[in-house]
């Protein structure tokens, strides 16, 4: 674990130093509170520290405060060490920030037990950290492919639209329904079915840009949101991940699996202001085409009207 | 003296001080040469401090040497520090210099006493 000690008295600085490297810590030493706080700060700081309350240039309780001002995302465990020891110094330096406080000179045996003390917090905090995430995880992805879960993906595909109506860019959808999967399912079994399913969202994310979004839209449904991307790009771009998707029969434990995807496209530019249900809609019409021209292809949805067509003006009624 | 007095506290307390560098010779000399170079310098400020009657830097310079001599377990000197860091008064010229007196005497051989310590730590 790494610690970070600062003290301005290099004999106190070099004593402890010497015996928390004894005890397994990997030490930083610094000699006042500037350079403390400035690695505390860092992203990657050490999460454990000793702090020495009189220091020149910024002092134990000011290098509390600015870590937990600056410091939010990750704890640090912070103990002040001191020759101060009346009850309101305790209380200013509890006050400040820190966790804990120690009477200089330390007893080495309570400054080891009261820093593994300070290792537990972390350690919990970590595993706090860890099910939050696990939790954030679960809510957001679909637990088969791991891709981004239905809702997830249509408030971002919601977000991006109404970026790029924003910065008069152009996002375009991308449904794609597997072909012929219920056959799958049917003649070789859900497990099967679901390692097909697996292989082709690992296809999808390999053939998207790194801030594209994939996600799972339905059974075998899945839908891609291309960031900024026009329609002749968009069309390239479908084309690859068509190719993708059906490069190679998946390897399943029933045996090699062909599959094929047909694909509705749709450039955001195209339909003026439409809510994204709506384009969703269209994008859908135009995978139901893909299926009708014989599957394993790629339909765009393209409005019968031109958009942001000023109303025709009303015939004269007569009179 | 009386007779049913404790004897009188050591100027250094080995077992104290070997229980700090956990009975390690080397860092015990390697302290005892931060030593002979922080110790000097802070008595100077010190010494300069009472010269001038600047109570504010004698109680600093109290506070980091009585820091420093706890840690090396030499007890009667770490008191007369605190003893500089807790003065208040800044009319009382005869406590400054009655702790300022027994400071330097309780000092003045603290590094032979330190230096023969070594010998009892483990080499």
């Amino acid at each position: 674990m790494r610690i970070l000690i600062a003290d301005d008295d290099a004999l106190s600085l070099r004593l402890l130093e010497r015996t928390l490297e004894r005890d397994g810590y990997e030490v930083t030493a610094v000699q006042n509170g500037r350079l403390a706080a400035e690695h505390l700060c860092r992203h990657d700081g050490p999460r454990l520290a000793l702090l020495d309350w009189v220091m020149p240039e910024l002092d134990g309780p000011g290098v509390c405060r600015e870590v937990r001002q600056k410091r939010e995302q990750v704890y640090v465990h912070m103990v002040l060490l001191t020759s101060k020891e009346s009850k309101r110094d305790v209380i200013e330096g509890l006050e400040s920030g820190a966790d804990d406080y120690l009477i200089k000179p330390f007893d080495p045996a309570e400054l080891k037990a009261r820093l593994r003390t300070g290792l537990r917090i972390l350690q919990l905090e970590d595993r706090l950290v860890e099910a939050r995430e696990d939790m954030r995880f679960k809510a957001t992805h679909d637990p088969l492919t791991g891709l981004f879960n239905r809702g997830v993906i249509l408030d971002l595909l919601s977000r991006e639209l109404s970026r790029s109506r924003r910065e008069d860019g152009c996002t375009t959808i991308l449904l794609g329904d597997v072909d012929h999967f219920k056959n799958v399912n049917d003649t070789l079994g859900h497990v099967t079915g679901d390692e097909v399913l697996r292989e082709i969202a690992r296809r999808l994310l390999g053939s998207v840009r790194s801030y594209d979004f994939v996600g799972r839209y339905g059974g075998e449904e899945f839908l891609v949101v291309l960031n900024n991307c026009n329609l002749p790009s968009a069309l390239q771009r479908a084309e690859e991940i068509r190719r993708a998707i059906a490069s190679a029969p998946v390897q399943t434990v029933r045996g090699p699996v062909p599959v094929t995807m047909s694909l509705g496209i749709l450039a955001s530019t195209e339909w003026g202001v439409l809510p994204a249900e709506e384009l969703l809609r269209e994008a859908d019409v135009a995978l139901y085409k893909a299926k009708a021209a014989g599957r394993n292809c790629i339909k765009l949805a393209s409005p019968q009207v031109p958009p942001n067509v000023p109303p025709q003006p009303l015939e004269e009624q007569p009179k | 003296m009386q007779p049913n007095d404790p004897p009188p506290e050591p100027i250094v307390n080995v077992a104290e001080l070997l229980a700090r560098v956990d009975n390690d010779a080397e860092l015990l000399r390697e302290l005892i040469a931060i030593f002979k170079i922080e110790f000097p310098r802070h008595l100077s400020a010190l010494r300069e401090a009472v010269g001038q009657g600047n109570l504010k830097n004698v109680q600093k310079s109290g506070h980091t040497l009585r820091g420093m001599l706890s840690n090396l377990g030499t007890t009667r000197a770490a008191a007369a520090a605190a003893r500089l860091e807790r003065l208040e008064d800044p009319s009382d010229g005869t406590a400054l210099k009655s702790a300022m007196a027994l400071f330097e005497s309780e000092v003045t051989n603290l590094l032979p006493e330190l230096e023969a310590c070594v010998a009892k730590a483990r080499p």
